[in-house]
């Protein structure tokens, strides 16, 4: 572990990375503290500072209402990230054992689980999830649901190709002839060996799952105002571009910023993880 | 005497984290026209980098750093403009490769391979001519249906035919000098031994200088005219291959050929590791010493 | 060429297998919506007796196996449903509304390989230098943020900052062009017009690059991954040993072999911006489906949603099928394999 952080550490683009993610997890977890008006995070309207431009009460400006974009951003983090976490909790483990049972096991289980792992991406990530959602109440816990359907076959996928060639190697043979359970082989020998790549590609996804996420609500699709998040965030300030920049602006460099510090830091535990796509 | 090649006090670093690792520790090696000379050691020896160094493949690294002389042909590699080093290479030096079908590209077929190395020499070459040159060279290596081959992927061939392909590749230039790093240790004995045969005829026939790079001294004594024999960077032996196979004359040489496996022996004998004798020097071949 | 064409076959078996269990969770998915779709067709202001009558129509009444036969029977005739939208067929409005995206996606397309492919070769080439850690960063930037975040940010600088490019729409107003197949590129040039064309790709630059960005990066991030892979293999050291120059084995020996595996993931961000698309129509006013699609969904307009899905799988499934058989023409390994693929 000590390891691992010191091999980051030495990468300034891994380092910036996990800065980046740091920064971000703090601000969402103190966002009442440090949010400069912790009550913007709801319906409430201050018209004396509606719309104005970024200043030195204001750091990022006000939205039309008068609530400041800074203080929105950081609770719209909370959100952002609580609903990564979730997606990723709920979606790995199905995934993880869905790929591992068609890897591993082959015959029919392969061929039905794959051919349904195909169905679910044969439709483009984004559109699943709208459908999803079309049909139900655009809600926070509709979107996880939505966001949740669309990614387990992506683990399912990852783990079935690292567990199909790793069912060819000695030391699974080596299991199967000292009569080891077929659980056992599955779950303590060969899951091991994803674990690298299953933790790289979580970290990416986090990323991944913002940008879905934050795409949903800016359809209108996802949170629902006035809970403030940074995709409805853009789409309320893109009405009134030019002028009131900064509605947009923010927001979209928060998703941006976010982001990219997963991406940094997915590709840094990628190299040091040895995980390969 | 004139040389073909004349390597004079070679070394080779590597730069790395932790500073320089010197790889060569000043390497003389010289070979004539026409003559077949092997570079004899274990793996890691540094007979392998000697090769690139005189194809000029090191030099443009960024993290080695080679001093030293090598003369090819009178000319000086080691001075010569990078663009003027890479021309002589596929034209007037060229080199085969331990695995044969992973040193040909998947996805070129062998035919538009040979012509891409035979416009090397002449651009204007048109696929008629270089498909005629091709057939040619391929009978050469004694391949009996060479238009078939000439239409096929490296992957739709056997071991041994990649490796022919690649002999004739080689030769098809009419180089001066022909580097052979372990040609054919991917292979099965029987098939290797088949390919050098015909390679050993080859360059005896077009008469082309070949440095020959390999662990195995069966295989040397089999094909080259003289031997170096290299432990750790440095020649510690050299001399005609007869003399050399009769009366090794360095620790480290015994030790290698003892390890050549025997009919009647009683198994492998263990080469060590490291031993005082094989640092010993014993002889600074052909007027090397200054 | 036989190969290729059982490749073709065994790929469209497949793929109706897809397609059919596309079917079932599209009809699954309409299944799970909350209240009775014939309510929500007809309005709150509708009666018991209409309400039964629709359902009958509707053959909400039968068993669920039943009501998926309807639909797939229907499906197969090219029937999608009345839209409670627009009332009008279903297929009528998707005809109206995907050229639109589909020229869009297009063009991102050709930007996505035209700039992603390059930019991966020039890192590769120039590993652990600065032209590498340019487009590591860049690219690692473009993938960071949803393709509206871009196309806010290029119309604000590109738009409004700079007046270069128009803000919203397909064409300027003054242009009346005859709708042939939908795409205004071609419209534009069957017409004659070539400064109405030359109009149409104008509106086009911002949208299709602010859809292409991420997939820019995408498929320079892969392209750079597979051809560092493909420089340590033997072949290309032979290809130095016989002298060819370093541009050459770059965009000769090293590029098609790693294209081959970049191809599949390529194809796949592809057909993504399929759906990314609706993010981008939605900032710079574009009349696709996406505008369509939103409005369907808020309305939950049930068969205008499933077939706009519907098509949309069927798009990407088409477009993966054209990657396969890409993929197997350009490796020869699987061109001449002589046995069926497994």
């Amino acid at each position: 572990m000590t390891r691992a952080l010191r091999i980051i550490a030495a990468n300034p683009l891994s380092l910036t990375g996990l800065i980046l993610v740091l920064a971000i997890v703090l601000a969402a977890l103190f966002a009442p503290w440090i949010a400069p008006f912790p009550t913007h995070n709801s319906a409430v309207v201050d018209f004396a500072y509606a719309n104005s431009a970024p200043n030195g009460r204001n750091w990022m400006g006000t939205d039309l209402v008068g609530r400041d974009i800074f203080s929105r951003i950081l609770y719209a983090y909370r959100i952002s990230l609580g609903l990564g976490i979730v997606v990723l909790i709920i979606a790995t483990p199905i995934g993880t054992i869905v790929g591992l049972l068609a890897g591993y096991l082959g015959g029919w289980t392969e061929s039905v689980l794959m051919r349904l792992v195909d169905v679910f991406l044969s439709i483009p990530p984004l559109v699943l999830a709208i459908a999803v959602l079309g049909v139900l109440e655009p809600t926070l816990t509709n979107a996880m649901i939505a966001v949740t359907v669309m990614w387990w076959p992506w683990y399912a996928r990852l783990v079935y190709s690292i567990a199909r060639s790793e069912r060819e190697e000695g030391y699974v043979l080596a299991a199967e002839v000292i009569g080891a359970p077929t659980t056992h082989i599955a779950f303590r020998e060969i899951l091991p060996n994803c674990l690298p790549a299953i933790i790289t590609k979580m970290t990416l996804d986090m990323g991944f799952v913002i940008i879905i996420a934050s795409s949903l609500s800016f359809l209108g699709l996802g949170v629902q105002p006035p809970t403030p998040d940074l995709g409805s965030m853009v789409a309320e300030g893109a009405r009134y571009l030019p002028d009131s920049w900064w509605m947009t602006v923010f927001p979209g460099l928060a998703i941006l910023f976010a982001v990219f510090g997963f991406n940094l830091l997915g590709d840094g535990l990628r190299d040091v993880l040895g995980a390969d796509e | 005497m004139t040389h073909l090649l004349d390597i004079r006090d070679l070394h080779l670093a590597f730069k790395g984290l932790s500073g320089l690792t010197e790889v060569l520790h000043g390497i003389d090696l010289s070979i004539a026209a026409g003559e077949r000379v092997a570079l004899v050691g274990e793996s890691g020896s540094g007979k392998s980098v000697t090769a690139r160094i005189v194809l000029g493949l090191l030099q443009e690294m960024r993290n080695a750093r080679v001093t030293g002389r090598v003369a090819f042909d009178g000319a000086d590699v080691m001075t010569m403009a990078q663009k003027d080093r890479a021309a002589l290479r596929g034209t007037e030096m060229s080199m085969i490769f331990q695995d044969p079908t992973s040193s040909l590209n998947p996805t070129f077929t062998i035919g538009n391979q040979f012509a891409e190395v035979m416009r090397r020499r002449d651009p204007k070459l048109d696929q008629a001519a270089c498909d005629a040159r091709a057939t040619e060279m391929l009978t050469e290596v004694s391949i009996p249906d060479p238009g078939r081959v000439l239409a096929n992927y490296p992957f739709q061939l056997s071991g041994g035919m990649n490796q022919r392909v690649m002999i004739a590749m080689a030769l098809v230039n009419n180089p001066k000098l022909l580097l052979a790093d372990e040609p054919g240790t991917a292979l099965d004995v029987s098939v290797q031994a088949q390919t050098l045969r015909l390679m050993h005829d080859l360059v005896e026939k077009h008469h082309t200088a070949v440095l020959f790079i390999s662990h195995n001294l069966g295989v040397v004594r089999e094909f080259a005219d003289r031997v170096y024999v290299i432990y750790r960077g440095r020649i510690v032996e050299t001399g005609p291959t007869d003399a050399i196979f009769h009366s090794p004359g360095h620790a480290y040489t015994r030790a290698l050929m003892d390890a050549v496996p025997r009919i009647t022996g009683a198994g492998l004998p263990a080469v060590p590791e490291v031993s005082d004798d094989f640092l010993a020097p014993m002889v600074r071949h052909d007027g090397g010493a200054s | 060429m036989s190969s290729v064409f059982r490749i073709l076959l065994r790929r469209l078996a497949i793929s109706v297998i897809v397609l059919i269990g596309v079917s079932m969770l599209i009809f699954a998915i309409a299944r799970i919506i909350p209240g009775d779709p014939a309510r929500i067709a007809l309005g709150p202001n509708a009666n018991a007796d209409q309400i039964a009558s629709l359902r009958t129509e509707m053959h909400l009444d039968e068993p669920i196996i039943a009501q998926y036969g309807y639909f797939v029977a229907d499906v197969m005739r090219g029937n999608l449903g009345q839209s409670l939208y627009t009332n009008r067929p279903v297929t009528v409005d998707i005809a109206e509304f995907l050229p639109a995206t589909l020229e869009l996606v297009i063009f991102a397309g050709i930007l996505m390989v035209g700039l992603g492919l390059p930019l991966g070769i020039l890192a590769a080439r120039h590993r652990g230098r600065w032209p590498d850690h340019l487009v590591r960063v860049g690219t690692l930037l473009t993938v960071s943020a949803p393709s509206f975040v871009w196309a806010v940010i290029l119309m604000l600088l590109f738009a409004f900052y700079l007046p270069l490019f128009p803000v919203a729409g397909r064409l300027t107003d003054s242009y009346e062009i005859a709708r042939v197949t939908g795409f205004l590129t071609v419209d534009t040039l069957l017409a004659g017009n070539f400064s109405a064309f030359v109009d149409a790709l104008h509106h086009l630059v911002l949208p299709s690059i602010a859809l292409a960005l991420s997939g820019i990066g995408q498929a320079a991030r892969l392209t750079r991954a597979n051809m560092i892979e493909t420089y340590d293999k033997p072949y290309i050291e032979m290809a130095q040993a016989f002298g060819f120059y370093p541009t050459r084995i770059a965009r000769r020996y090293a590029f098609k072999p790693s294209l081959i595996p970049s191809l599949t993931i390529i194809g796949l961000d592809f057909a993504a911006m399929l759906g990314n698309a609706f993010l981008v129509e939605a900032v710079f006013a574009w009349p696709g489906l996406s505008r369509y699609g939103v409005a369907v969904i808020l309305r939950k307009d049930l068969n205008a949603i499933m077939g706009t899905v519907l098509v949309i799988a069927l798009t990407f499934l088409v477009v993966n099928i054209l990657v396969d058989l890409l993929i197997a023409f350009l490796n020869p390994r699987i061109r001449h394999s002589t046995r069926a693929s497994s």
